[in-house]
């Protein structure tokens, strides 16, 4: 079977969390260390900033879970309270759907985000490098990657943006096309700017220039983005050149006025220009939205595109949702098959066994028949058998696709004295 | 063989436009890609029948109305299809298919040796004067299905909702360039058909021409267009006030191309 223990954002505080991933890192040859607890046949670390999860094929499983439990525990220097509150387990259909949906980012902080699957692939990857894993827990990761790729293609859950910054990038996208050589103004500051102008960089945006009224502070920022830095005197005429402005000042007034940015959009011969303005009070005065070519966004207008996409994302949940059920039932089923499949080998392996030992016995009589009738009784013999087998193979072969092998192959594991 | 052709682009054509307009509709690039591969297969048709056409040419009498409007039609989608290569704005057909469709409707109208360029004006002279005004108007339909979209672009953009539509429709700064792309190679194009018309029109009718209304709607086309060019390349204007005034100046071609064609007797009737 398949069990998954572990313990995540919703349920642990980061205090936990920090100790649990610390105390696993230190630990060298975990996965080592974990597949000697006796029951566990194969074993996956996923350990991220939000998530530690051991996912595990297992045998005896109730002892092996709670075995892989206490390992957490220990690693984790967890209380018995908080082991209680923290740590979560599934079974099964519950363990493959939970790895789906994890590895889908339905179960992530930001639902969607994309890092999630990368972090699960290296996780599996060193699993595979340590020789951790198996035929069952091989083909449920490859599973979970597809019924990942297909949420994301098949669903908007990461189609739009859902922090202010994404949100800002993807409105300069719309605006300008390619961001690729595009200046940047910084006015202020704020980390919230910094982050913003760190995305537009990523995208292709180059050529920063900060404006702050403190010039060491200008400097420093502008070192960090290779860029100048430029006195608040200077701002007219930085204006008249830069595509996007970020602003985001202590100001208590506006920095940016409106007159500023009709005079400056005259000289740029009206040339595209995007303004942030993430600052509270506003830096920029709303006026400047009225002129043609000017497209301003204050943190309210970011923020409630950013509710919109969040909405839309839990939308299209719904719709990744179905997409794992399916995922996860396909897998069961394969996963059912190959519970009755090793009873079914002995079965017919120890059928196979019988037959040669008798045809042996009867080999000093069958020497006096013709070949032709030696070939003749042991086609009969194997077909005797064949049919008296065919009967308990079909139907825990049926019963293995409905989930419910379990009893059956226990029986004719008895019945048939396969375990002897 | 040429008409099955034609029936042919026209149906690949009609496919085309419905697929755009759907995938506005339901939002999806996907259906607007493959609605961007059965607009070229319909083009790769219509250009094969303007082959067949030009290769049983026998004369000016071979030459019907329904291949010159196929012509405009032809321009248009190589264009278009043209700027897909270079950019990602497959939206843009949802406004481009349509007049495409219009035109190989209003060819199909036509019967392929109806309404002929009148034997005493066949020509060299003509020939370049039909093609360049062509290729010329062509562009500027270019340009305004762009400044259409970038009208919709801007309103959704300047009301801070963006939104499934906003993100479907090329960037304002991409539409922009398609605008002034189409401006800046249409205006000299038509103003090369113009003058190889009038100077034309100056050996076979003289001194005198006749108030043609398709000669005075296409002047006041093009001195429209060349103001809007001029403004462009001069003044700077951009964006939202270039594109309203391209879409109507598109209403002007509209009506100089088949308004007067179809109401008002012209000595342009062949086309």
């Amino acid at each position: 079977m398949i069990g998954l223990v572990g313990l995540n954002h919703k349920t642990a505080p980061l205090a936990v969390r920090e100790r649990l991933f610390a105390g696993c890192r230190e630990q060298e040859n975990l996965l080592g260390g974990l597949k000697a607890i006796d029951g566990v046949l194969e074993i996956l670390h996923l350990s991220t900033c939000n998530r530690v999860e051991l996912v595990a094929s297992l045998e005896d499983a109730p002892r092996a879970l709670d075995e892989l439990e206490s390992f957490l525990a220990r690693y984790g220097g967890l209380t018995d309270e908080e082991a209680k509150t923290c740590l979560y387990t599934y079974r099964d259909r519950e363990a493959i759907r939970h790895l789906f949906r994890v590895t889908s980012s339905l179960d992530s902080l930001v639902m969607g985000e994309a890092q999630i699957l990368g972090q699960v692939k290296d996780a599996y990857r060193q699993a595979l490098a340590q020789n951790a894993t198996g035929v069952v827990l091989n083909r449920l990761l490859h599973r979970a990657f597809r019924a990942a790729k297909r949420v994301r293609t098949e669903t908007g859950i990461a189609a739009n943006p859902v922090s202010v910054s994404f949100a800002a990038v993807e409105l300069a996208k719309k605006i300008f096309g390619t961001l690729a050589g595009r200046k940047i103004l910084i006015i202020g500051a704020g980390e919230m700017a910094e982050l913003t102008c760190t995305h537009l960089v990523g995208n292709g945006a180059e050529d920063i220039t900060v404006v702050n009224r403190s010039p060491a502070q200008a400097r420093l920022l502008a070192e960090k983005f290779h860029g100048a830095a430029r006195g608040l005197g200077e701002l007219d005429e930085v204006l008249c050149d830069v595509d996007i402005v970020i602003s985001s000042t202590g100001a208590p007034t506006y920095v940016v006025t409106g007159e500023m940015v009709r005079r400056c959009l005259r000289k740029r011969k009206n040339r595209l220009l995007f303004l942030v303005d993430i600052a509270v009070p506003r830096d920029i005065d709303p006026a400047a939205d009225d002129v043609e070519n000017v497209y301003l966004y204050n943190i309210d207008h970011l923020q409630n595109i950013v509710d919109e996409n969040i909405k839309n994302r839990r939308r299209e949940a719904l719709k990744a949702e179905a997409i794992i059920e399916e995922e996860a039932a396909n897998y069961v089923s394969w996963l059912k098959e190959l519970e009755a499949v090793p009873t079914i080998v002995s079965l017919r392996s120890k059928a196979e066994n019988i037959v040669r030992a008798e045809m042996e016995k009867a080999s000093v009589w069958m020497q006096s028949l013709e070949n032709a009738d030696r070939e003749k009784v042991e086609a009969l013999v194997h077909g005797i058998v064949n049919k008296v087998l065919h009967a308990p193979v079909a139907v825990m072969k049926e019963e293995s696709a409905e989930f419910a092998s379990q009893d059956i192959v226990a029986a004719a594991r008895q019945l048939f004295r396969l375990d002897d | 063989m040429e008409g099955i052709l034609f029936a042919a682009a026209l149906f690949c054509c009609a496919l085309a436009t419905a697929g755009y307009l759907l995938s506005l509709l339901v939002r999806r690039v996907a259906l607007a890609k493959i609605s961007t591969w059965i607009l070229a297969a319909g083009f790769m048709l219509l250009t094969l029948d303007l082959l067949v056409a030009a290769v049983h040419w026998t004369g000016w009498s071979s030459f019907g109305s329904r291949h010159f409007l196929s012509i405009y039609a032809w321009v248009i989608a190589g264009i278009y299809l043209g700027l897909q290569l270079k950019t990602k704005t497959r939206l843009l057909g949802a406004f481009i298919a349509p007049f495409i469709l219009l035109f190989l409707i209003a060819a199909a109208g036509q019967g392929s040796d109806r309404n002929l360029v009148p034997s005493q004006w066949q020509g060299g002279l003509t020939t370049l004067h039909l093609v360049l005004a062509i290729a010329g108007e062509a562009l500027f339909v270019l340009a305004s299905a762009a400044g259409a979209m970038l009208l919709i672009q801007n309103n959704l953009l300047k009301n801070k909702k963006p939104g499934p539509l906003g993100r479907l429709l090329p960037s304002l700064g991409d539409l922009d360039q398609i605008n002034h792309f189409g401006l800046l190679w249409g205006f000299p194009l038509l103003t090369l058909g113009m003058i190889g018309g009038a100077v034309y029109a100056a050996f076979v009718w003289g001194g005198s021409w006749p108030a043609d209304p398709k000669v005075v709607w296409s002047f006041a086309v093009w001195v429209f267009y060349g103001f809007l060019l001029h403004q462009r390349l001069a003044i700077g204007w951009k964006g939202s006030r270039m594109a309203v005034l391209s879409c109507l100046g598109l209403s002007f071609f509209l009506l100089s191309a088949l308004g007067i064609r179809f109401c008002l007797a012209t000595v342009h009737n062949f086309i």
